[in-house]
């Protein structure tokens, strides 16, 4: 039997197992999810290689499995977080109900993934995605159907991409009589010439799940609502499902666009740049007024995956590597928050930023971790998240000349400190309350995973060129030609270059010292306080008198950015939503559902026809 | 080795310098503002007796990890931006890595320093720290919009993103950047009254409102450490304008130990003289709320430094 079936079954039957064993011994399931995994990875990184290919027919369609580098490289974002996600969400599961029923989605969600990945025709791809879109709404649901509507927004939203895909698929086989993507592509499918709507409805599906503006609303609370160690995986792998296929097609618009058409590529790359460059300043300023970390999570996913189609979109080299290695980096880091948030959750009881504060002497190894993630996401030196804006910022700059889009972008990112900062304050620094005072480190098996991750970030900003390798391969399959890369040496195409290896040992080294100096000196005269122990000019706060400062954390900057929070697409769909209740509405006094009605309308129906007869039939 | 030893030996001599620099330049404004406001006002040195008080405490406070490792954060920043920003130009002694860090490289880390500081402000707990690290980070989104505006259009202009080579054409071609694109140098000088934080942009320390902002809750050691590290960072700040503007300092031709003296000269008269730009406008200026000073970034200062990136375009 074939290796990609073989995988395909593992993952398959260890979602069977994983609903069944539940029924057995309970709090089986999670462990079950995680072997069968961690077998499907094991099996894949070391007995498959990129180029197998496997073709078989099914139903008079020839269908294909195979691996190319370009999926190579998001087959290790899948599998790499889906099993320490799986690890970490054995204990943070645990006690929780249905276990059943989640961890049978959540397997195959990943198999929706990796199925994705495998297939190298539209069928094989159409159907997958489907899998992955069910399986992780049935997640969604996971804490009630009717929580806000959550889960209908989402599936409205995944049918519309799902259909617009659909039609795209279907209009190739028409048009090109293929369902191979290679074919297609070969054929001139993406090329704009006749049938420029095929690219864009498939960009339509796609940018459904990269949560592209106007199509990101149904992100926000599908992503908070979803248990933490789901949306890990959520919007760490599967909205890369959308980069995937906009990766995919964008490459195929440009280096295959003729001269004549090119005006239309030209078009479409301002068009995308533009809506990634919005997407993440809106979500930005959006995630700043959150008081639920996990929303603010979930708004940053946005504004990250608006970066990285703000790469894509440039078509360049530079602009497509930054693109690829923020999406494995958002992976890490956004995974690793979200994680965090979890174990936040299941410790405190709560992530609502207003209500605990302080928990950092509580759970160090959790903060150490979230840490770390915040300043790769913040774009700071010398993490991973600085490799990728670097690239982004020059290949915008020196590459594609679209300056003003570097100033929006800019403006996003330096937005983003704010909510990092929130998200570091709101539950690990400020006040120790006394309604936290039981709260302790989160069990082993979650904090080891959140440890992997946070320290890859570490890895990615030294030696980014662990990532430039896949990536750059990834890039030659898609068409690029000497894509170059250094193991720590940044350079854009005006020659400056930016050495990683000499940044990390500057920083090191400077670290070092002052902190040394700073913890010797006057060592035995240092006393260590508590968070009570503060200066309040003068005043004693008494006992129920609360010091935490947590509500309208950003009440200035939203004065000031006012304009900006007035417009709201969430609004603009639901003015839409309920115009179209309205219609629907009035067709139901059509459709009345009594027959006396019906009965009627066929009456009145041959009436018309009686009357008209001369008119209608005349000749 | 030997020339290792000498680059090491030129980065503490520089470290030094920027140091003692960014300290004396503080106590002159001290000076400065009490003559102007008709007080006596510290001698111009106050800033060393003060650092050498703050470091022979015989107690300190410190408030966690994050508390106690905020100063090492403000100085990795600074030396660290100092040891990619050319001091002088091409002279071996005062060698850098400018070649090794482009702009972009240090507009990200020149934000370092602020955030690790910010953390440890929050950690100590104390809610005016806390309130005055949200100000200042939603000032900090005001200011940098018109500050990285002018650095793009001087990257568009010149073709180049290095420190280094912007130094080199204006010492080439004699013109400096001021005058081939004043928009970018008022916007950026517009910027720079907000990095500077003296008045009306003192919102975030703001003092008699906030006791002293993130920093009220620090002292001793701590405070000291912080106190030489923001000395460092002003020289650094005034070091990249005149770099990037006012044709730096320093002739590459001549590096012997009188031109090396004559640019230091130079230096720090054109760092002076960039320096009492926020000082003045401060003196003449109540503070800004919070929002009236993030509206005041986007407007003007953000106006002027698109028509410098047009300018710089076409």
């Amino acid at each position: 039997m074939n290796l990609f079936f073989i995988i395909l079954l593992i993952l398959f039957s260890s979602a069977i197992l994983a609903f069944i064993s539940n029924r057995i011994v309970r709090g089986s399931s999670g462990i079950i999810a995680f072997i069968g995994i961690t077998a499907a990875s094991i099996l894949f990184f070391t007995r498959l290689s990129i180029g197998n290919t496997y073709s078989f027919t099914l139903g008079g369609i020839q269908m294909q499995f195979g691996l190319n580098s370009f999926t190579y490289l998001f087959a290790i974002i899948v599998l790499g977080l889906g099993v320490l996600a799986s690890l970490y969400s054995i204990q943070y599961m645990k006690g929780k109900e249905r276990l059943g029923y989640f961890y049978f989605n959540f397997v195959l969600t990943i198999l929706g993934m990796v199925g994705i990945i495998f297939s190298q025709d539209f069928i094989t791809f159409f159907i997958f995605w489907e899998i992955m879109t069910w399986s992780s709404y049935l997640i969604v649901i996971y804490n009630g159907y009717s929580s806000s509507k959550v889960g209908i927004k989402y599936m409205i939203f995944s049918a519309l991409g799902a259909y617009a895909m659909l039609t795209a698929i279907v209009s190739i086989k028409g048009i090109y009589g293929t369902f191979m993507i290679k074919d297609a592509i070969a054929a001139g499918a993406f090329n704009f010439t006749d049938h420029f709507y095929i690219p864009i409805l498939l960009l339509i599906g796609f940018a459904v799940k990269a949560a592209l503006m106007p199509l990101h609303v149904w992100a926000p609370k599908s992503y908070s609502m979803s248990p933490m160690s789901f949306t890990a995986i959520f919007s760490g792998a599967m909205s890369k499902m959308g980069i995937l296929g906009m990766g995919l097609v964008l490459t195929s618009i440009y280096s295959h666009a003729s001269p004549e058409v090119s005006v239309y590529s030209l078009i479409l790359k301002q068009v995308l740049g533009w809506l990634g460059g919005i997407t993440a300043v809106m979500a930005t300023i959006y995630a700043l007024i959150q008081t639920d970390a996990k929303k603010l999570l979930a708004y940053s996913s946005i504004a990250q995956l608006g970066y990285i189609v703000v790469g894509l979109s440039t078509g360049t080299k530079l602009g497509v590597m930054a693109a690829l290695f923020l999406a494995v980096v958002h992976a890490i880091f956004k995974g690793t928050l979200f994680m965090v948030a979890g174990a936040v959750e299941r410790q405190a009881g709560t992530t609502d930023m207003t209500k605990v504060s302080g928990l950092i002497r509580k759970m160090p190894y959790t903060f150490f971790a979230a840490l770390l993630s915040i300043i790769a996401l913040a774009g700071v030196p010398p993490l991973g998240g600085f490799v990728g804006k670097w690239m982004l910022y020059e290949s915008l700059i020196t590459e594609s000349n679209n300056y003003f889009l570097v100033i929006v972008v800019f403006f996003s990112s330096t937005a983003a400190f704010l909510y990092s900062y929130r998200f570091l304050f709101g539950l690990f620094l400020g006040q120790e309350e006394k309604e936290t005072e039981h709260v302790k480190e989160a069990p082993l098996t979650m904090v080891i995973p959140m440890l992997i991750l946070a320290l890859l970030l570490i890895v990615t900003g030294l030696y980014p060129g662990i990532l430039f390798e896949p990536i750059a391969h990834g890039m030659e399959y898609l068409g690029y030609s000497h894509v170059n890369w250094d193991m720590s040496v940044l350079t854009n195409i005006w020659g400056e270059q930016t050495n990683m290896s000499y940044i990390f040992s500057l920083i090191g080294i400077v670290f070092v010292v002052v902190f040394i100096f700073i913890t010797l000196k006057g060592y035995k005269g240092t006393r260590n306080v508590g968070t009570k122990e503060i200066s309040t000019s003068g005043e004693i706060p008494l006992e129920h008198e609360n010091l935490t400062y947590q509500m309208d954390f950003f009440k200035p900057f939203e004065r000031a950015a006012a304009p900006l929070y007035k417009r709201s697409m969430n609004k603009i769909w639901n003015d839409i939503g309920n115009a179209l209740e309205a219609v629907f509405n009035f067709t139901r006094k059509i459709y009345t559902g009594n027959g006396q009605t019906y009965a009627l309308f066929v009456i009145i129906f041959l009436v018309i026809l009686l009357i008209f007869k001369d008119s209608l039939f005349a000749n | 080795m030997e020339d290792l030893g000498l680059k090491i030996f030129g980065a503490i001599l520089t470290t030094i310098m920027a140091f003692a620099v960014g300290m004396t330049y503080g106590g002159i404004v001290r000076k400065l503002t009490a003559r102007v406001q008709n007080r006596f006002g510290p001698p111009f040195y106050q800033n060393f007796l003060d650092l050498v008080k703050l470091q022979s405490k015989k107690t300190n406070v410190a408030h966690g990890f994050m508390g106690h490792t905020a100063p090492v954060w403000i100085m990795v920043a600074s030396i660290t931006v100092l040891m990619f920003i050319p001091i002088l130009n091409g002279n071996l002694w005062f060698p850098n890595l400018s070649f090794h860090g482009d702009l972009i490289f240090i507009l990200y880390m020149m934000v370092f320093g602020s955030l690790g500081m910010a953390l440890g402000a929050g950690q100590t707990g104390n809610p005016n720290s806390a309130i005055g690290v949200t100000r200042g980070l939603s000032m900090m989104v005001g200011f940098e919009i018109p500050f990285v505006l002018a650095l793009v259009a001087l990257m568009v202009q010149y073709h180049t993103t290095s420190i280094q080579d912007l130094m080199q054409i204006q010492h080439e071609s004699g013109t400096w950047l001021i005058f081939s694109n004043p928009f970018a140098f008022l916007a950026a000088l517009f910027a720079s009254l907000g990095m500077f934080r003296y008045s009306p942009f003192d919102i975030v320390g703001a003092p008699a409102e906030l006791a002293s902002g993130p920093m009220s809750e620090f002292g001793g050691k701590y405070l000291g450490t912080m106190m030489s590290g923001g000395s460092i960072f002003a020289f650094i700040k005034l070091t990249l304008y005149v770099d990037l503007f006012l044709g730096g300092a320093g002739n590459p031709d001549h590096t012997g130990i009188w031109a090396t003296l004559a640019g230091i000269g130079v230096l720090l008269i054109k760092t002076f003289t960039l320096y009492m730009v926020p000082v003045f406008y401060g003196w003449v200026s109540p503070r800004y709320r919070t929002e009236q000073a993030i509206r005041y970034f986007w407007g003007w200062p953000t106006a002027l430094g698109i028509i410098g990136l047009i300018w710089a375009v076409y």
